[in-house]
């Protein structure tokens, strides 16, 4: 006996626990259909393994899988098997620590090794997040942190401290996570040889995680648009990339942008991933969102980014839209397009039989209602919208700059407002509201209207009232 | 002359605590009696239920905390609040904790599970210091605490105790 996946225990329900998607994990590392569940005895799934492939990883599993390990900790041989916990919800350590977010290998509770304290069993515990959103440090770049991590690989790395857990060869581990402790190393290295061979069975380019840096976060840049990566099937398309670069252009430089970002990404997260797999069983989906949704989008964006760069009057800005769309039939085309998705993006209900009815309860369910997704995702495409009909209906540069920034009176201004505001000193204050004034507000009615939120929103707090008032009271000062 | 920093000169209060969806939402209300900026974590760190009590503590702190194998090591996040000011901050932790059973019998794997929507009383602890937050470069391999142990110098501890009304009557 070597290896379980924990089904069931006393204290949760089944339903607690993600063991379909470990098994999968251990299928994605095995990468063979070698590997198996035996029935559950006590609440554990026993995994079977016959090696057919080669490489480390598949080596390495076999090796957890169809050994007994004895390791002796100092008060003799004992048996010690490896138990996978899988996405237990609220899972949080004796310490307090939460694991969302995380995976760990805690080691036998007599071994006396880092973890044991926390375990309360003589076996090694394997506990990972199956919803994580984790971001690591890029091999290569000298510690940016906009590298993603899987669940397989997130699993495997948890594996890899397990497999000297068992054999009693765990290497020290430190505070700091930058450097990176020799344990650490040792699992991002191991970590590394699935990565990349993952990337080798799809011809893609390793994407190797630094073992010199244990630094991590939530959220990840990679992660920017996990639906526009699925439609344009690649983390670095052209779309992918101006995606990021308008989220960290805009908003996420500064403060308020980034709690802007932290529940936009809690809200986005939610429903995207289930996006992404009914549009893997729906390939359609994907060429429909490509033009009638993600297109338009970074269209919306490239035009509001020329705004917030220069100072541009109305015919500057009508030029701007045409010079993006310098091909009238091809214009023609995204208009249908985008009436073909309105149905699922825009909130407008029909009894389209192209679009799942699985995902419109989806969206229904989690996207609509948020009010960062409805800004960021929905409303600017509805201006985008009414703006190309103007254009093929006819309408001159000043017109299209005339109407554009007039549907943005209705948007700019009722942004989400977060927390973060009266967290504040008076000096960063001043510089996030400059910031708002310059990049995104810029009109007098616009800015008029957002101050107008935040003195509502945040009554009580001295900083934000002295600081709006005086510039309200200041002539001109808006 | 430099005033000398307090252990109380930060205070910590609990505004509200709400239910939303599974979370719990918490505001907090800093206040920094003293003449000069503070330091401090403004994310749960830990969480720390007493069924018996009923007493939920959220600790702002990596005080206490294990180095254990992981995927990752995430620092807290750092703010900091003006001299002599006020400030809100909003925590939002799942409304139940699952923590392995201490109280099963020996060699089995057991769970507890706690609602921690029923909490009665809210302990609020929050590390702070009078310098930001920065990498220790130092050789530190015998100290076992994590990084923002070693930077905390005080910690201001509130605690609230919430009535909770019983179901809502049909009309």
């Amino acid at each position: 006996m070597a290896m379980f996946i924990l089904d069931d225990a006393s204290g949760i329900g089944s339903d607690d626990l993600d063991t379909l998607q470990a098994f999968i994990d251990l299928v994605i590392i095995a990468n063979d259909d070698g590997v198996g569940l035996d029935d559950p005895v006590g609440g554990l799934q026993q995994v079977t393994y016959n090696q057919t492939e080669t490489g480390v990883p598949q080596t390495r599993l076999n090796d957890l899988v169809n050994t007994s390990f004895s390791p002796d900790y100092g008060g003799g041989a004992q048996n010690v098997d490896t138990i996978i916990i899988a996405g237990l919800s609220g899972f949080t350590l004796d310490d307090g620590s939460s694991f969302a977010n995380n995976g760990t290998a805690l080691a036998p509770a007599s071994s006396g090794l880092a973890g044991s304290s926390l375990n309360t069993t003589e076996n090694c515990l394997v506990i990972y997040d199956t919803q994580q959103n984790i971001c690591v440090a890029r091999d290569g770049t000298n510690g940016d942190i906009d590298l993603p991590i899987s669940n397989p690989v997130v699993l495997y790395h948890e594996l890899s401290h397990a497999f000297r857990i068992v054999n009693n060869t765990l290497l020290a581990l430190t505070a700091g996570c930058d450097p990176s402790s020799p344990e650490e190393n040792a699992a991002i290295t191991d970590e590394n040889d699935l990565r990349t061979q993952i990337a080798n069975r799809q011809s893609e380019t390793p994407e190797l995680r630094d073992p010199g840096i244990h630094c991590g976060s939530v959220g990840c840049d990679s992660g920017c648009c996990i639906i526009a990566t699925v439609a344009s099937k690649s983390f670095s398309s052209q779309q992918v990339q101006y995606l990021r670069s308008i989220r960290d252009y805009f908003v996420r430089s500064k403060e308020v942008g980034y709690a802007f970002f932290e529940q936009f990404f809690r809200d986005y997260y939610s429903f995207s991933p289930q996006v992404c797999t009914i549009m893997a069983g729906n390939p359609d989906i994907s060429v429909h969102f490509m033009e009638g949704y993600i297109n338009p989008l970074l269209d919306f964006w490239k035009i509001m980014i020329a705004r917030s760069s220069e100072n541009l009057d109305e015919f500057e800005l009508g030029d701007i839209f045409l010079q993006l769309h310098p091909d009238r039939d091809k214009a023609e085309e995204r208009l249908e397009a985008l009436q073909r998705t309105s149905t699922y993006w825009l909130g407008a209900m029909s009894s389209n039989s192209e679009v799942p009815a699985e995902l419109i309860a989806l969206l229904q369910e989690r996207a609509w209602p948020s009010d960062h997704i409805q800004w960021a995702l929905v409303k600017p495409v509805h201006i985008y919208y009414d703006i190309l009909v103007s254009y093929l209906e006819g309408a001159d540069l000043e017109e299209i700059g005339h109407a554009f920034n007039q549907a943005l009176e209705s948007w700019v201004p009722e942004i989400p407002i977060s927390n973060i505001w009266a967290a504040l000193p008076v000096d960063q204050l001043l510089q996030e509201l400059e910031f708002c004034h310059n990049a995104l507000l810029q009109s007098k009615p616009n800015k008029m209207r957002f101050h107008q939120r935040l003195l509502k929103k945040f009554n009580h707090i001295t900083s934000i009232q002295t600081v709006l008032n005086e510039q309200t009271n200041m002539a001109g000062g808006i | 002359m430099i005033d000398e920093i307090k252990p109380d000169n930060l205070k910590v209060s609990v505004k509200s605590m709400k239910p939303i969806d599974n979370e719990l939402k918490f505001m907090l209300r800093l206040s920094n009696q003293a003449k000069q900026a503070l330091h401090y974590i403004s994310d749960v760190r830990t969480t720390h239920y007493d069924p018996q009590s009923k007493t939920l503590t959220l600790c702002l702190s990596d005080d206490g905390r294990e180095v254990i194998p992981g995927v990752m090591s995430k620092l807290p996040e750092f703010r900091y609040i003006d001299p002599e000011s006020d400030t809100e901050i909003e925590l939002r932790i799942p409304n139940k904790i699952v923590k392995l059973s201490r109280s099963a019998p020996p060699g089995e794997l057991a769970f507890e599970t706690s609602k921690i929507s029923e909490a009665e009383k809210v302990v609020v602890e929050l590390a702070w210091a009078d310098v930001p937050y920065y990498k220790d470069t130092r050789d530190l391999k015998d100290d076992k605490r994590l990084p923002a142990a070693r930077w905390q110098q005080h910690k201001a501890t509130t605690s609230k105790s919430f009535r909770h009304r019983g179901p809502k009557k049909s009309k």
